[in-house]
């Protein structure tokens, strides 16, 4: 049972001085950053503690202000992460009471740092309205044709990593004064859910597609041409948004995130010759179209929360990682739903040529498969056949271990940032995204 | 083919393209590309390519050029969301002929002048401003493609043959203005402050740099506007399906070209965004962006068909909607882009202002003379010409709606045929002609007063001949 560090907390407030614990490894320069972070804080309650039996010993860890950990450089330059093990009441209290707490009464975080959703169900629900509010203009159809998809039966994966992280973050940096995320960091889980829908309005287009979450095409309702203007459209209010927080560095990360996806568009028409790059290829495409908008505004909340690059840093390669293991699974239930869920259209991404991971994982054991991924299965019988060798080999498997393994990366990464809800909220998350159906 | 065509060599390459840091690897690896793309390139998108060389020297050339330049300009491209009926005849029955028939040759030179003029004024001829974009590999890939779709009437044709053969004799105006504003204002004043961080500032630093009179962001911005106007032509060239005829081509083709034209414009646009992103400064950001909502905003007042001939709304369309649709579809980009520019050179709130009255009364004026071009020409009685153009509406300002109304036979739902003939003939006997002509003149006079902040130069001198051109009829 892993207790919060909002431990230290007495009701909402933070204690001033040590806003969080975390325990930094690397004994040579432990010293040295003491003195230089009590000089800095200009407190001397750092102390040399041992993590594991909550004792106050000699070096080896030290307990310091997570707030200041750029300052901790090891003797190589690497920084020094929280480790952040400090695992039952006893440790905490007794470090407590022992150091600075003495006066204060902890008491546990109330909240459980269970289901990701109802974490942030507050600041997601006024989320579509804030997103239609942006879109407000006075043409009634480009007005209805924008709004048509914020309509608040969308998933909201996006926003909702991008508040968790926010609130990690924040956290983490001893930034956060109420919890919440602050108002830029909303905005960017808005303009995240933007970009995302106007990438789709387009894809709708490009792909011919004629339905979207459970309701027709925006594209079929007033026809292709209005359809990729209006994407433009929710794009270009997401841009106007987004400058409008003011950081150039955020509006560079999220400008990324929109060349990422037409060149992951672009690499979607062509197929590698080469077996070995193809897979490459897959993933790397994957990352643009999908883990890059994840990875970007991760970083970009990160960025807003004062972190240092190493936060920011871990924020980055956890939405990296999420994005692709996301992607992952959504490739394989493409095929899953054809023996699951009967009457569903599957196999689309095959339909449209290309070849996913359970396909690639495939060829490597039915070679006559390569011929009809170069042809993009444009021949009839294509479909058929790659569908059955998918379910014929461990193909699946494969690409689920795969998802796996990114998913353990970004726990990895997640759990460099100090613990609290949101963070374990990020680390259950991996395994949602692992385990959906939909 | 191609070789003729020239690519530049790269001393003679644009100032502006040189300034890139990765250019000079980038030529490499762009000349096998562009020679690839250009293999791959179907012969219907080169059929009318010149070779510069010849068509600069031989004085003919010259002044057929002129022709094409600027009956590309007010036709083809469809700039300022100009009368797309116009390019569907000019297609068919040559475009030149047409052109050199249309206006006496001495007339356009004013304009054709002002702007070689201007060209020199900012360094270079700045219709190599989509170059660098037309020779990625991603839009060589869609040139490839766009072979498959020769013979239908897909709207990327046009815009695509508009981008790639005329990209020598284009008119890039909306870039040129902005350099020439740019220039006009000269060097501004204090810089935003700007937290120095060690290290990466070094693209600022640069971004600060001069060329004759220009800052390299300035350039940049020149570069952005130009992308996001092609961008909105390709995606304004989407053809809804469900509309296709026969004689348009095959659905699957042109569901193709839709796919190329979505694939091509995001591609532009994209390079837009990280283009306005390393721009460094969110207020430009957020004011280019305004102008790329706006367009969008705009595209949605008038209904249009597949091949962009727009409809004549429901309501009573007055001049103040027609002059509101084109200030947002295409006055709104260079006004705002001027005072974008304003901004990046750090220039007082009070010349911003002016640099963006500049912009969106040239704008307005610049289409008010496109509006009238065809009303001047008299070789062709059944020529069309869009209904929602300025001499149209005020046409129906002074004898009614159904002057225009009365003309228009339904043939179904989503087309129809016009008496172009007769409602050419009222409308030249009615005062509504001169009074298009005396609002050009109008706003002329604004961008005129726009730019006595700017003190005497030969920017500026450009600035006043190109605005004065337009209002020569």
């Amino acid at each position: 049972m892993a207790t919060s560090v909002r431990f230290w907390k007495e009701g909402q407030r933070f204690l001033p001085i040590f806003p969080q614990l975390c325990v930094v490894r690397e004994p040579n320069h432990c010293k040295m950053s003491l003195k230089k972070l009590c000089r800095q804080s200009r407190q001397s309650h750092a102390r040399i503690a041992d993590a594991k039996d909550g004792s106050w010993t000699a070096p080896g860890k030290l307990l310091c202000e997570p707030g200041r950990l750029p300052h901790c450089r090891g003797s190589q330059g690497n920084v020094c992460r929280p480790l952040l093990q400090l695992n039952t009441t006893t440790q905490i209290r007794s470090i407590c009471t022992s150091s600075l707490c003495s006066s204060q009464k902890s008491s546990p975080d109330p909240r459980t740092p269970s289901d990701p959703f109802q974490l942030v169900s507050t600041e997601m629900s006024t989320l579509y309205n804030d997103i239609r509010m942006e879109l407000a203009t006075f043409g009634s159809v480009l007005r209805d044709m924008s709004h048509y998809y914020f309509d608040g039966q969308g998933k909201a994966f996006r926003p909702m990593v991008v508040l968790l992280m926010s609130r990690a973050c924040n956290f983490h940096n001893g930034a956060s004064e109420n919890g919440l995320a602050l108002p830029s960091q909303r905005r960017i889980s808005m303009i995240a859910e933007m970009i995302h829908t106007a990438s789709l309005v387009h894809d709708d287009v490009i792909d011919e597609a004629d339905t979207r979450r459970g309701k027709a095409c925006v594209s079929n309702l007033h026809g292709q041409r209005k359809a990729i203007l209006t994407g433009d459209y929710i794009l270009t209010v997401s841009s106007m948004a987004l400058a409008s927080i003011g950081n150039k560095d955020v509006v560079i990360l999220l400008s990324q995130v929109i060349e990422d996806l037409v060149r992951g568009e672009f690499m979607q028409l062509g197929t590698k010759e080469d077996e070995d790059e193809r897979f490459a290829h897959y993933l790397k495409k994957t990352f643009k179209k999908t883990a890059s908008l994840l990875a970007h505004s991760c970083r970009a909340v990160a960025v807003l929360s004062g972190g240092c690059k190493e936060v920011q840093e871990v924020a980055y390669q956890y939405g990296k990682n999420l994005g692709i293991a996301f992607q992952l699974v959504d490739d394989m239930l493409d095929f899953m739903s054809t023996e699951e869920l009967m009457g569903k259209p599957t196999a689309a991404d095959l339909k449209l040529g290309l070849a996913t991971a359970p396909v690639l994982f495939a060829s490597e054991k039915y070679p006559e498969l390569n011929a009809m991924i170069m042809r993009r299965f444009s021949e009839p019988g294509d479909v058929e056949l790659a569908r059955e060798a998918v379910t014929k080999t461990e193909s699946l498997q494969q690409s689920r271990i795969l998802a796996e393994q990114y998913c353990r990366e970004a726990v990895r990464q997640i759990q460099q940032l100090a613990p609290s809800p949101e963070r374990e909220a990020l680390v259950t998350l991996t395994q949602k995204v692992l385990n959906r159906k939909k | 083919m191609f070789s003729t065509t020239r690519l530049p060599s790269r001393t003679a390459l644009p100032t502006f393209l040189r300034l890139s840091d990765t250019f000079a690897t980038e030529t490499a690896r762009t000349t096998t590309s562009f020679a690839r793309s250009r293999r791959n390139m179907p012969t219907e998108l080169l059929a009318n390519q010149k070779p510069l060389e010849k068509v600069s020297r031989s004085p003919f050339n010259v002044a057929f050029n002129v022709h094409r330049r600027t009956a590309s300009h007010f036709a083809c491209r469809g700039d300022f969301n100009s009368n797309p009926s116009l390019l569907i005849c000019n297609k068919d029955s040559g475009l030149q002929s047409r052109t050199v028939s249309m206006w006496p040759s001495g007339r356009k030179s004013d304009w054709q002048k002002a702007l070689s003029d201007a060209e020199k004024v900012v360094g270079y001829p700045t219709s190599f401003m989509s170059l660098r974009y037309l020779l990625s590999d991603e839009l060589s890939n869609v040139a490839m493609h766009l072979r498959k779709l020769v013979g239908t009437k897909h709207p990327i044709l046009k815009t695509a043959r508009g981008f790639v053969y005329d990209g020598n004799n284009s008119m890039q105006t909306r870039g040129l203005l902005v350099l020439l504003v740019s220039k006009a204002a000269g060097p501004g004043g204090e810089w935003e402050e700007e937290e120095e961080e060690e290290g990466d500032e070094e693209e600022d630093s640069n971004g600060r740099s001069m060329v004759s009179g220009i800052y390299r962001s300035q350039r940049s911005l020149a570069e952005i506007t130009e992308m996001i106007h092609t961008a909105y032509l390709m995606h304004r060239g989407v053809v809804n399906l469900e509309e296709v005829t026969s004689a348009d081509g095959t659905v699957d083709d042109m569901s193709f070209g839709n796919k190329m034209a979505v694939l091509s414009g995001d591609f532009l646009l994209a390079n837009a965004c990280t283009g306005l992103a390393r721009l460094r400064n969110t207020k430009v950001v957020e004011i280019v962006s305004s102008a790329i909502a706006d367009m969008m905003e705009g595209s949605f007042l008038l209904e249009q068909d597949n091949q962009g001939v727009t409809f004549l709304p429901d309501k009573d369309w007055a001049i103040k909607d027609w002059t509101n649709h084109t200030f947002l579809c295409s006055a709104s980009l260079i006004a705002k882009s001027c005072q974008a520019a304003m901004m990046l050179a750090g220039h007082r709130l009070d010349i911003q202002k002016k640099a963006y009255n500049y912009g969106k009364h040239m704008g307005l004026a610049h289409r008010l003379h496109a509006d009238l071009l065809p009303f001047s020409d008299t070789s062709d009685p059944n020529m069309p010409f869009a209904l929602t153009s300025a001499p149209l509406v005020l046409h129906m300002e002074h004898a009614g709606r159904a002057a225009v109304t009365d003309k228009i036979t339904q043939v179904s739902d989503k087309s129809m045929k016009v008496d172009y003939k007769q409602l050419r003939l009222e409308v030249l006997e009615g005062p509504a002609i001169h009074a298009a002509k005396e609002l050009c003149y109008d706003h002329a006079q604004r961008a005129l007063a726009a730019v006595t902040v700017f003190q005497e130069s030969e920017a500026k001198s450009a600035l006043e001949n190109m605005t004065r051109a337009v209002t020569r009829f």
